[in-house]
């Protein structure tokens, strides 16, 4: 029996397309250390885009199918792993989050949504899937992630910058650790700007596969500052199933195609509940307002939260419910999410970026 | 300076041109008063030099000048309607007149 050749071995994998990024994955370069044994054993990496990749299970058993399937093939040996790639562009290398490969914003407009409980839970929910995740609490009036990851270890300073701490895997920065207690801060629009951009340049966020960034609810000032201080692969916008709310998400994502960040999609939080009792499914702020608004805006629609007592619950007790409850549908939810947004990512990370030269 | 986009087309840009199409308050004018540059004729050299070029968020290139001057931001959108290459002036002609100085 004659051994497969590595071209042949890569003819074959390229039947495999990635569903988001619309190529093959060995145009894509995912396929490496490819080796064939002189046993007609075939092992070979492959290298995905995300940890959190929703396909990844189905492109595993693809890629043993199609190779076990080459005449002469004995064993086929699968590695997955994932190199999440950077995907923005960086005002100054050195100065602003030099390892951090992807930042992406939670917004929504809108206050009282749930945003910083999506976002605390979408960092959970990468961390698990084996990235590393950070998490950057930019609402400076009104911190919520310090109570919902349940720490108030105070940051340290080695070196003159800035530690981020350490909760569930994550490394977190949030004004209500540098300022905590009951005392509120009180800055005028600039400041915030100022404040934002300390604990991006004076953190040492250290490499990071993604940076989660919590914005505070509005359209102004702060959220504008925010946009043009932060370099960001893309927005997810959260909010809640009825109109009054998913109109002024809505006016959020269109802010931020003005400043010509990617909307990754929408995410509908409180979506339903189910009743302990009766077991039956109450929409209690109506439902689907998020997906048609995705629709009718061009976006992707990312998913849907059931409103569930666990997921506050669990945010009060400073665990994110995707770590306290993964069995739970919100966790699930939340993963799918995560998963869901893991790959827009990714597809911005193939984008081919304005190259800007002076001479 | 030069931009390649993202759909690969390249535009070439003189210090010259940017600096009279500074979109800031200053050089445009604000709330009906009328800006700087429609008020000169001449730009001295170093104000037509390009100091440094820095980007703001991922939507716009602040552009500074020798002279100082610094306060303009351009955005994407406006640099790319700013191509001077032939296929883009011509497309320009077609749509709108003239583009800017």
């Amino acid at each position: 029996m004659t051994l497969p050749s590595p071209e042949q071995v890569l003819g074959v994998l390229s039947h495999i397309q990635d569903p988001d990024l619309g190529r093959d994955v060995v145009s894509l370069g995912m396929i490496k250390e490819l080796e064939v044994s002189p046993q007609g054993k075939v092992s070979f990496t492959f290298e995905l885009t995300t940890p959190a990749c929703p396909v990844r299970d189905r492109f595993k058993s693809q890629a043993q199918d199609l190779v076990g399937d080459i005449p002469g093939v004995t064993a086929v040996e699968v590695r997955m792993t994932a190199n999440v790639r950077p995907a923005f562009m960086r005002p100054k290398p050195s100065e602003i989050l030099p390892g951090v490969k992807q930042t992406i914003a939670v917004a929504s407009g809108k206050g009282g949504v749930g945003k910083s409980t999506v976002a605390v839970n979408l960092a959970a929910a990468l961390r698990k899937a084996g990235a590393e995740v950070g998490l950057l609490d930019a609402d400076i009036y009104g911190p919520s992630v310090p109570a919902m990851i349940g720490s108030h270890a105070v940051p340290e300073q080695v070196n003159g910058r800035l530690q981020p701490i350490d909760a569930h895997g994550l490394k977190v920065m949030s004004f209500g650790l540098i300022y905590p207690g009951e005392q509120p801060t009180i800055y005028r629009g600039p400041m915030v700007g100022k404040a934002i951009e300390a604990m991006m340049v004076q953190v040492d966020w250290g490499r990071l596969d993604y940076l989660v960034i919590d914005l505070p609810p509005g359209t102004g000032d702060a959220s504008l500052t925010l946009a043009q201080a932060i370099p960001l692969t893309g927005v997810a916008i959260v909010c809640t199933p009825q109109d009054v709310a998913t109109d002024i998400a809505v006016k959020a994502l269109q802010m931020f195609r003005k400043l010509n960040v990617t909307p990754l999609g929408l995410i509908e939080n409180m979506s339903w509940y189910v009743c302990s009792n009766c077991g039956h499914r109450h929409e209690i702020f109506s439902h689907g307002g998020a997906e048609s608004a995705a629709k009718r805006l061009g976006v992707p629609f990312l998913g849907a939260i059931p409103l569930e007592e666990g997921i506050r619950e669990d945010a009060d007790a400073g665990t994110p419910v995707v770590i306290s409850r993964p069995e739970s549908a919100g966790a699930q939810a939340f993963t799918h999410i995560a998963s869901q947004v893991a790959a827009r990512t990714s597809i911005q990370s193939f984008r081919q970026l304005p190259v800007i030269n002076v001479r | 300076m030069d931009v390649v986009w993202e759909d690969a087309h390249r535009s070439t840009y003189s210090g010259e041109r940017l600096r009279w199409a500074c979109p800031c308050a200053e050089c445009r004018g604000e709330a009906g008063a009328p800006g700087r540059l429609s008020r000169v004729k001449n730009l001295a050299p170093e104000e037509l030099r390009l100091q440094d070029v820095s980007l703001i968020g991922q939507y716009a290139l602040q552009i500074a000048f020798q002279s100082g001057h610094a306060t303009g931001l351009y955005t994407f959108s406006l640099l790319r309607r700013l191509c001077a290459c032939e296929e883009c002036a011509a497309d320009r002609k077609s749509d709108l007149g003239p583009g800017p100085p």
